[in-house]
């Protein structure tokens, strides 16, 4: 039979096939408002959330690192001689990574002591000085790392003493922040999970609903690829408006608790910015949305066509 | 242009739907398939679009083995071929001319490309004027033509008809094998089963009698006097 009009060109006619794909899913999409919102409501929660609270543990995360504090290693020594503790702070004060050595005597601390009290005479009854020397070490950086070597260089050059660093605490909230991290993977990974069974569920009974239309379109040479190509271009179009949506709910939290959390932090006497999301966190939700949408209409589909 | 060599369909349950069938039809021929239902006919237009694969034998068309031909170039194959159903198979959900576009949208062809086509194959069925349509609004013999416009309107080499006149009364069926002559006037091939053999017996075209899955082997070749 002679050919009267002609065919697209194969990669001409394959661009056409997906955008009239993109078209007619979007189409379907607007044809059920409301399950359409459902879902983008569905996926903007579940990308909303964590992304919200690894927003506040970045938060204080940049709280524990903008403090300026100057970390100090307190070392106890039982002997209180003043000869051996000069000559102790003088070996510490030649070690790297040592900004500033402060000897403080038996004696002086316990006229420090003395001082701080509202009755002094109720240390008289004292026989004998209860107090260890001190030697205060303020290390030349400020990292946790840089503390805690310091630390060990100490215990190799006085086993006797015993180091108590305010630092610690630092090191506290880094575990802390680290495992919040992982906790949050975890249940951001299980969301995901969540979400992508949805969609799938949801991009698989919708192919069962062209059931009829696929078997025709299968006889007439339809491939798997081109009636899959549709609900494909669902799920992206879901996943990017879950994404929107997700950041649309990130920004309205960031304004809810921008004041509340600032007033509390400076409660505490902590300097605190509560700082907004970057470029880069919108680019990632808007990403695993894309990314999500994508897998959750690839299995479902997969598992329709099978059928 | 469909070769078959000593080809048996035996389904799960046992029951053997074709019996060492042998059959040649050339390019540009047309054949009627006739015999009692059961006989095999729809086994035998099912084997030839691949839609089902023999038990035993060999079945080449346009060119191709069908016993090797990869599944990724099934869909391809298919393409070739138009299929026209008793039940017509329409899908409700959509006009006239959206369900005739349907093969079009599979090979790719753009929006308008495929609304000239569209309306070049209705026009062909005699049913340009019902294109917008809702196919529920149509008669039997309409959705019929209707079914006929989507097997031919991406012009296959190969158009394979089952009981096309099934559910018709006799001055309906009588145009719609008239439709299926003028196309094999045009060059293509045709497979048309039927058991209607006093309607077919009058078209003067070769009929192959399908009985119990038994076929006398024939050669079908192009009609010299067509036209």
């Amino acid at each position: 039979m002679k050919d009267g009009g002609e065919r697209a060109g194969s990669l001409e006619s394959w661009l056409y096939n997906h955008a009239d794909a993109a078209r007619r899913s979007f189409r379907r999409r607007m044809d059920a408002p409301g399950q359409t919102l459902i879902m983008i409501a569905v996926l903007g929660f579940i990308l909303a959330l964590p992304a919200y609270l690894w927003l506040l543990l970045d938060n204080a995360r940049a709280l524990s690192a903008g403090i300026d504090h100057e970390p100090r290693i307190a070392l106890y020594l039982d002997d209180t001689d003043t000869d051996a503790l000069a000559g102790a702070a003088a070996r510490i004060a030649a070690l790297p990574g040592v900004a500033q050595v402060t000897p403080i005597g038996a004696d002086e601390a316990l006229d420090e002591y003395r001082a701080s009290l509202p009755d002094p005479a109720l240390l008289d009854w004292l026989e004998a000085n209860p107090l260890p020397a001190i030697i205060e070490v303020v290390p030349a950086e400020r990292t946790p790392e840089a503390v805690e070597a310091l630390e060990s260089r100490l215990a190799i050059l006085l086993p006797e003493a015993t180091s108590i660093s305010d630092h610690e605490w630092v090191r506290q909230l880094q575990a802390l922040h680290a495992a919040g991290l992982r906790i949050l993977l975890i249940v951001a990974g299980l969301l995901a999970l969540g979400v992508t069974l949805i969609l799938s569920v949801a991009a698989a009974s919708e192919l069962r609903e062209r059931r009829e239309e696929i078997a025709i379109s299968r006889i007439s040479g339809a491939t798997d690829r081109f009636l899959r190509r549709p609900s494909l271009y669902g799920g992206l179009l879901l996943g990017l408006g879950g994404g929107v949506f997700s950041l649309i709910l990130l920004g309205a939290g960031v304004i809810l608790t921008r004041t509340p959390v600032e007033a509390a932090a400076s409660a505490f006497g902590l300097p605190l910015v509560f700082a907004a999301p970057e470029a880069r966190v919108g680019l990632i939700l808007l990403g695993t949305g894309l990314v999500l949408g994508w897998i959750g209409a690839r299995l479902g589909s997969g598992a329709a066509l099978r059928e | 242009m469909i070769r078959l060599q000593r080809v048996t369909k035996r389904f799960d349950g046992g029951s053997e739907a074709l019996s060492n069938v042998s059959l040649r039809v050339d390019d540009g021929a047309l054949a009627f398939l006739t015999g009692p239902s059961g006989a095999g006919k729809s086994t035998l237009l099912r084997l030839i679009a691949r839609l089902e694969r023999p038990t035993r034998g060999r079945i080449m068309v346009n060119g191709k083995d069908l016993e090797t031909l990869p599944r990724s170039e099934v869909p391809r194959f298919r393409r070739s071929i138009g299929l026209v159903f008793q039940d017509h198979r329409l899908l409700f959900d959509r006009p006239v001319h959206a369900n005739v576009a349907l093969p079009l949208e599979i090979l790719g062809y753009r929006r308008a490309e495929a609304r000239k086509r569209v309306r070049a194959a209705l026009d062909k069925v005699g049913l340009l004027q019902k294109e917008n349509a809702p196919p529920q609004t149509l008669s039997a013999g309409e959705q019929q033509r209707v079914g006929i416009a989507r097997a031919i309107v991406h012009r296959p080499a190969l158009l394979l008809a089952d009981e096309p006149t099934g559910n018709l009364d006799p001055t309906l069926s009588r145009e719609i094998m008239q439709l299926f002559l003028d196309f094999n006037r045009v060059g293509v091939t045709a497979l048309i089963a039927s058991h209607n053999l006093e309607l077919i017996s009058g078209l003067g075209m070769p009929i192959l009698h399908l009985e119990n899955g038994n076929l006398e082997a024939r050669h079908v070749t192009q009609a010299r006097s067509a036209g």
